[in-house]
């Protein structure tokens, strides 16, 4: 929180295009997007493991849900719902290939990546849907007030939503026992198994509605929109969870440590391309500020351990 | 004569916690120095200070006369003092030999192990102990008292000439324990200063020279022989009153259909031909050695381990219990486990994240909702009775005392409602003040209907507790004693059947 403030009021001072409202708006909408990347990576980090395919899952439901209503003309109220629910099960087929096989998410996802796109790319040709309905659009640009991006209030929403579901409901309680120690978990009554696969299904379900936030953005559903395999969205994925204080060993969340981590990227990023820093030293940048992180991952470890907590 | 190790006047405070408040000990060199006091009162506390585990907010540790202050316990360990801490500390992945020597394996971090002659040293260790495994074997295959022997082995392989020792024996039995005492007798005759933490106060009397009893973080005394002292005067220091010595009558035999039946079951662990069943209101104990295959069946029992005969019951008919998890909604079957750091809890999440894990289910409304106030109604008068020590519900159980984490661990089953309980030594490390608490409170369960399985290695207890005992040596039930809580009785037709089998054993 410091770390934003500072980060913007240092980028403020030093350049006068950075608070001008258009700049603040399309920082916002960065950060919303980014953050619902974020949420769905620390969806899947609670069980200790990880998702490299949130990018191949968010543009593949980005796809369907442009071929819902582009090509069968379904409404909003049926496509939606429609992606979200194909990115679920993408992340379901995931948790449940690492149930079942005991290989480490690492691999099985790394798997899963290059074959989702894979398939994506061969079904729509590369190509993308460009006659969304105008609403669409529309959510991208709409500015809630007259400032705030509407993206960033729908992952402000995601974020409450989130919280109250790892605090009070029981699969969000379970999910988090199975995550911090599965035998404990087990004996004491929760499907282990079960949960992770529950937990790959959320990631699925919020990499797809991160998928739909950028569509939004461009007005359209483009299948490079995430790069080659969907790569592009790895680094947001771990630097907002991760710098929010997420455990990246399982068992203990910040959701809205996510939504800062995603903010205090944002602003770093944009200040130094304005700045008119090289795209390749913000690259460079952001690994950095990743490798930080970690490192503060495994202090956190090293902490609770010398407490006894894990 | 200088004393082997002094601590004077040290206090620590945790946050919303003062763990320790101007404690002094003064250690001797050639004695057993006993020190005692309640779940919470500091003990384990004062030990870490004197390893460098925690650093003192004021006072200081001599050694020898001189002060030291340790950053981490590498330098208490050259520095010549070992220590047994009351939680597991090995690494499960590693063999039991490279356990046993791992403090020896940093030396040089560049020269080849010698793994042969690691193991040859660490199985000399472990059959001074009386344990004989394979030192290759992965700590991670052993039962919970196997662990608790390989670590101690461990700080004896350091032959250091101060040793501390936090409840070396909780989840010994008796028979090992005095392997230990023999032990523990050579080296303080051998000049080593010993201290020794336990609740079991038998021991305590038959090992020890002296006494430092702690209460509320403040010594109640400091060094006194024990034999000046008997068990009420202890006891009255250590909770502030006499002991309650409540001795139940025997119950009558329950006349209701059993609620679980085994029928010649026999399991992949070993288990041949276990028959037995348990009524709703009866409490059947389960007694054996460490090794005898009691914790196995239980979990043969959840489904964890696959059954290869036989047939098991609930409420009369023939039950498929796949996991724990069908175990406890399908059929209504608690289990507590022995090993309360690896299964029993959560030691990331909070006193009441692992409470009312077992009752979230239950408690939570048709779209799975649950407020904390709910889980909070519903378990804190068991941990209000078993007076469970902590700032709030909301601190990290890892940050509670040992004893204070059994209770949590156990009383998460007793307030989940179940139809039977199979409870896995409910007691260990638990002071003798909350002991008779529980004790009253799975009688109460028993009274109230619930079918109990106890498993204890802890003598005096089965015979207070159990309506009656089976005897299980070998992975095999050895027979069957009715307890009429005639502890003499009791006690020697439970070892008769045990040593009958040792000596068949040994003529096979
Ligand atoms: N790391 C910690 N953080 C916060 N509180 C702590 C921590 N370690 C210990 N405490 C608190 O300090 C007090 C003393 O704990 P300690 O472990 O020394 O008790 P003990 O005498 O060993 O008890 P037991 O018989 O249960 O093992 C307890 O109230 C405990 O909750
Ligand atoms: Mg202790």
């Amino acid at each position: 929180m410091v770390l934003i403030a500072l980060a913007f009021a240092v980028f403020a001072s030093a350049l006068p295009g950075f608070t001008t409202p258009f700049s603040l708006f399309a920082i916002g909408r960065q950060i919303g997007i980014d953050t619902m990347i974020g949420l769905a990576m620390m969806a899947v980090i609670v069980t200790g493991g990880l998702d490299l395919s949130v990018g191949a899952i968010g543009v593949s439901a980005a796809m369907v849900f442009g071929w819902l209503c582009e090509r069968l003309g379904l409404p909003l109220a049926v496509s939606i719902p429609g992606a979200l629910l194909f990115g679920a099960l993408l992340g379901a087929i995931n948790g449940y290939t690492v149930v079942r096989s005991g290989v480490h998410s690492f691999i099985i996802t790394l798997a899963s990546m290059s074959i989702f796109f894979g398939v994506m790319i061969f079904l729509t040709k590369a190509e993308a849907f460009r006659g969304l309905p105008p609403e669409v659009a529309g959510l991208g640009r709409l500015k809630l007030g007259g400032k705030v991006s509407a993206l960033l209030a729908v992952s402000l929403a995601a974020c409450v939503a989130l919280s109250v579901f790892y605090r009070f409901t029981t699969l969000g309680r379970r999910m988090l026992a199975a995550g911090a120690n599965p035998r404990a978990a087990e004996i004491s009554g929760v499907r282990t198994g079960r949960m992770i696969i529950a937990c790959h299904a959320l990631t699925g379900a919020l990499a797809a509605l991160a998928g739909l936030m950028v569509t939004a953005r461009t007005g359209a559903a483009v299948p490079s929109m995430a790069g080659q395999l969907g790569q592009d969205w790895l680094l947001p994925a771990f630097l907002a969870p991760v710098l929010g204080g997420t455990l990246l060993s399982g068992g203990r969340v910040a959701v809205f440590g996510t939504l800062l981590g995603a903010a205090f990227v944002n602003v770093i990023t944009s200040g130094l391309l304005q700045l008119r820093v090289g795209e390749f030293w913000i690259q460079a940048c952001l690994g950095l500020i990743l490798l930080a992180a970690v490192l503060a991952d495994r202090g956190r470890h090293t902490i609770l351990r010398r407490r006894g907590l894990v | 004569m200088t004393a082997a190790l002094e601590v004077l006047h040290a206090s620590k405070s945790f946050p919303g916690v003062k763990a320790l408040d101007d404690v002094s000990l003064t250690l001797q060199p050639g004695s057993i120095h006993a020190l005692l006091g309640e779940n919470g009162a500091g003990k384990s506390t004062l030990i870490k200070i004197v390893t460098g585990l925690h650093r003192p907010d004021a006072g200081e540790v001599r050694l020898n006369g001189q002060a030291v202050g340790f950053a981490n316990p590498r330098q208490a360990v050259a520095a010549g003092i070992g220590a047994v801490h009351q939680e597991r500390n090995l690494v499960t992945r590693f063999s039991i030999g490279e356990n046993i020597m791992l403090e020896r394996l940093g030396a040089h971090a560049l020269s080849p192990i010698d793994y042969g002659q690691i193991h040859a040293e660490a199985a000399k260790w472990l059959a001074l102990l009386d344990l004989y495994i394979d030192p290759r074997r992965p700590v991670s295959s052993l039962s919970v008292a196997q662990m608790q022997l390989v670590e101690i082995g461990k700080a004896l392989a350091l032959q250091t000439r101060v040793l501390l020792l936090d409840e070396p024996t909780a989840s010994l039995t008796p028979n090992e324990s005095q392997v230990l005492f023999g032990i523990l007798r050579r080296l303080r005759d051998d000049g080593v200063a010993i201290v020794f933490v336990s609740h079991k106060l038998e021991e305590v009397f038959d090992l020890c020279d002296t006494v430092t009893v702690l209460r509320d973080g403040r010594n109640a005394c400091s060094g006194v022989p024990l034999k000046d002292l008997d068990r009420q005067a202890v006891v009255k220091m250590m909770i502030g009153r006499d002991e309650r010595i409540a001795k139940r009558a025997p119950r009558p035999r329950a006349e209701t259909a059993p609620y679980l039946e085994l029928k010649n079951v026999a399991t992949s662990a070993g288990h041949r031909d276990i028959s037995f069943s348990v009524r709703p209101g009866e409490i059947i104990g389960l007694y054996g050695l460490v090794g005898a295959g009691r914790s196995e069946l239980a979990k043969a029992i959840l489904g964890q381990i696959r059954r290869t005969g036989g047939e098991i019951r609930v409420a009369g008919k023939p039950a498929a219990i796949a996991s724990p998890a069908d175990a406890l909604h399908k059929y209504g079957i608690g289990y507590v486990s022995e090993d309360r750091k690896q299964e029993g809890l959560i030691l990331l999440h909070s006193v009441l994240g692992n409470a009312g894990i077992t009752v979230w289910r239950r408690l939570s409304n048709a779209l799975g909702f649950l407020r904390d106030r709910t889980i909070i109604d519903h378990t804190a008068p068991v941990l209000r009775q078993l007076e469970v020590k902590t700032p709030s519900v909301y601190q990290t159980i890892g940050n509670l005392s040992g004893g204070n984490q059994q209770k949590v661990s156990v009383a998460k089953w007793i307030a989940a409602g179940v139809k039977l309980l199979i409870i896995d030594e409910p007691t260990v490390g638990i002071d003798i003040k909350t002991k008779a608490y529980l004790h009253d409170l799975i009688h109460d369960l028993a009274e109230q209907g619930t079918a109990i399985l106890l498993i204890t290695s802890d003598m005096p207890e089965m015979v207070d507790v159990a309506d009656h005992i089976l005897v299980m040596s070998g992975f095999a039930i050895k027979g069957e004693v009715e307890n009429d809580r005639n502890y003499e009785r009791v006690s020697q037709a439970i070892m008769g059947f045990i040593h009958d089998n040792a000596s068949t054993g040994a003529a096979a």
